[in-house]
């Protein structure tokens, strides 16, 4: 009986002696993945493109704030979380980061006292950057952002996710390999790959999360991959299956969208419009052919060049039950399609096909159709403006309709939009509608 | 005609009653938050109008598209609850005109609008002279002439037979054209209640979606209008 007790109090010794080293021994930090001579100057330019690739500013900057000076609050599942201060400010910003701390928190997602970041930041997938880029951006930081002296709230979730020590484990469990190794014999491939599953941290929204809410997937090799996910409510869609988006358009549509957030068939809303105007129009045209030719190769088709359906074609396509009923217009039809028809026909036409670069495909629109309605209904209720870029200046705008649809009348028009012509999408309640107005 | 001058015979009354019961009957299927229907016309506090005024707005507008016969009368549509929002607004004081001098009110008619005055002005300084015209021409002040002697009365006021002053001279062309404007705008201005005129004359309202009818010729569109806050009819 003594040996037993005196065994339960050394494993419990042990125990508190492990939880201890858990929490206070400093982490490891991940090392550089190349070599570079310590006077290595990044090309000019190369680390403000590497903050477009990366979408810095999409966090890092408050609404109507100065550039990186943080305080914009992320809404997660656990709470707030307050994006901090990046500029070179030494008080309130990362001004005394070494080299070495800031790649430990792009890689590591440690802060240079040792304490742990909260995943929002997309460490999982700034992990693939190379020493280079690493490089790129602390010159950038460090000297071509102006210091911004600006005191960001804390974060301050509750139990246990205030623990910040709890997410060393997460991290072992979530975090691969660090730096990218390419795969194919393709240089554009590779290009898009290291974009895409680097910089780019596409997998953060179009990635669905595991049961630890780690990317399900930071690469091709995971099925899970890209499959879509859910940012805030919104659905973030699926990017590979057979009917998403990058799958059904051509290589150049999917590109012309990355680059002008419109192409012939869609145009990009809520937070995918914030990533075009802050991020992906920045990018060379290249960069967006080699992300558009990634996502399609790793697609369910292969990459086969051919559209998946001939949405492209001539229109000679078949006409639809739902394109007939709101032909006839007759009196006596539902209150969906009528609503149809008084509010959203005159731009995206009966057979829900809009018109290309102004006005989105309804038909087999993935924003339409998604497994939440929430974004939807925004569009619906509160409009959408495209962003104003390089290639496509024009900030096309739809009005919002709050306005002039109720609650019942927002229900019913978006359950027919998910049940029109090619769509097949569960019905929305007036619930739901309630909860997206604002 | 009338039971009581100055407001709409009790005919005319029923029919506008029934007439907005089936409006918003029709508009309660379809929409289940209806927003609640508003004060009958006799009931409304009118916004700039003192009670001589709006006594001859309801008047002169109930003439000018009259309740008997065919569709809605201006009554039915609340064109008056429209000029009176009117008056109330810009349109009223004449905010985006210029209206610096040198006023030359007599000048020719081509030169369009030279009274000093504002719309609002005019109708409250032209329906005191012309009640008084109707009084010593006619008897009575304009709102309590039978129908026909007010028919009488605005012809008169229309060929300008009392020779009203020159600040006054557009008096009944903007009184006819805001009763044909509270007829056939927006219902969310106050007028065209329950989208009346325009199902009348078969306008299909806001929708601008018709892409599809362009080439069918002779054939009735299905649809009632739509207005611009969505209500449907």
């Amino acid at each position: 009986m003594k040996t037993f007790l005196r065994v339960i109090l050394i494993l419990a010794v042990l125990g508190v002696v492990g939880l201890l080293a858990f929490i206070f021994v400093p982490v490891q930090r991940t090392a550089a993945v190349a070599q570079l001579p310590a006077d290595y100057k990044a090309p000019a330019g190369s680390g403000e493109y590497a903050m477009r690739a990366g979408d810095c500013m999409a966090c890092h900057t408050a609404e109507g704030g100065k550039p990186f000076a943080g305080g914009r609050p992320i809404h997660s599942p656990m709470g707030t979380i307050w994006a901090t201060n990046i500029t070179p400010d030494k008080e309130t910003g990362i001004g005394n980061y070494t080299l070495d701390d800031f790649r430990a928190a792009l890689y590591d997602g440690v802060r240079n006292d040792g304490a742990h970041l909260y995943p929002a930041m997309p460490y999982e997938n700034y992990r693939k950057l190379t020493e280079e880029d690493i490089r790129a951006l602390y010159q950038y930081f460090m000297t071509e952002v102006p210091a911004v002296s600006n005191k960001v709230e804390e974060t301050a979730l509750s139990f246990p996710f205030n623990q910040r020590w709890g997410i060393r484990a997460w991290n072992w469990l979530a975090l691969g390999k660090p730096g990218f190794e390419p795969v194919s014999q393709d240089e554009q491939f590779n290009r898009g790959a290291y974009l895409v599953q680097g910089a780019g941290h596409c997998a953060a929204c179009h990635s669905p999360r595991n049961l630890l809410m780690a990317q399900d997937g930071t690469d091709e090799s995971s099925a899970a991959f890209l499959t879509g996910g859910e940012i805030d409510g919104y659905t973030a869609p699926d990017l590979r299956g057979p009917q998403s988006a990058p799958q059904k358009w051509s290589t150049e549509e999917l590109a012309a969208y990355l680059t002008t957030a419109r192409n012939a068939h869609s145009t990009a809303t809520g937070e995918m419009m914030l990533v075009v105007r802050d991020s992906l129009q920045y990018m060379t045209p290249e960069d967006n052919l080699a992300i558009a030719t990634y996502l399609k190769k790793i697609g369910s088709t292969g990459g086969s060049t051919a559209p998946a359906t001939p949405s492209a074609a001539p229109e000679k396509a078949e006409v639809t039950d739902t394109e007939k009923m709101l032909t006839e217009a007759k009196a006596d039809m539902p209150l969906g399609p009528r609503l149809y028809l008084d509010n959203c026909g005159g731009c995206h036409f009966v057979n829900g096909k809009g018109a290309a670069e102004i006005f989105p495909e309804l038909d087999g629109n993935s924003l339409v159709t998604a497994k939440s309605s929430k974004g939807l209904l925004d569009v619906m209720l509160h409009g959408a403006e495209l962003p104003s870029t390089k290639d496509r200046p024009m900030r096309v705008r739809m009005q919002g309709y709050n306005d002039r649809l109720n609650d019942e009348e927002a229900a019913a028009l978006a359950t027919f939009l998910r049940q029109a012509w090619h769509n097949d999408a569960p019905p929305v309640t007036a619930e739901d509608v309630k909860a997206v107005r604002r | 005609m009338r039971d009581v001058p100055g407001l709409p015979s009790r005919r005319s009354f029923l029919k506008a009653s029934a007439a907005s019961a089936a409006v918003v009957g029709v508009v309660m299927q379809a929409k289940a938050e209806t927003p609640s229907a508003p004060p009958p016309i006799e009931e409304y506090q009118p916004v700039c109008l003192k009670p001589t005024e709006w006594a001859f707005v309801m008047a002169a507008t109930a003439r000018l598209i009259p309740s008997e016969g065919e569709g809605p009368g201006a009554i039915e549509a609340r064109v008056p609850v429209f000029i009176d929002k009117e008056l109330a607004g810009g349109f009223g004081e004449a905010a985006d005109w210029y209206m610096e001098g040198p006023h030359d009110a007599a000048a020719h008619p081509f030169r369009g609008w030279q009274s000093p005055l504002t719309p609002l002005q005019i109708y409250q300084q032209g329906i005191p002279v012309f009640d008084a015209w109707c009084q010593q021409t006619h008897g009575k002040i304009f709102a309590e002439l039978d129908a026909a002697t007010q028919d009488k009365a605005l012809t008169s006021l229309q060929k300008d037979e009392m020779k009203i002053k020159p600040e006054l001279r557009d008096f009944f062309t903007i009184l006819l054209q805001n009763t044909k404007e509270g007829y056939f705008a927006d219902p969310m201005y106050g007028g065209n209640h329950g989208m009346q005129a325009w199902k009348y004359i078969g306008f299909p309202g806001a929708r601008g979606s018709y892409k599809e009818w362009v080439l069918k010729h002779n054939v009735a569109y299905p649809l009632g209008p739509v207005s611009i806050s969505g209500e449907r009819a």
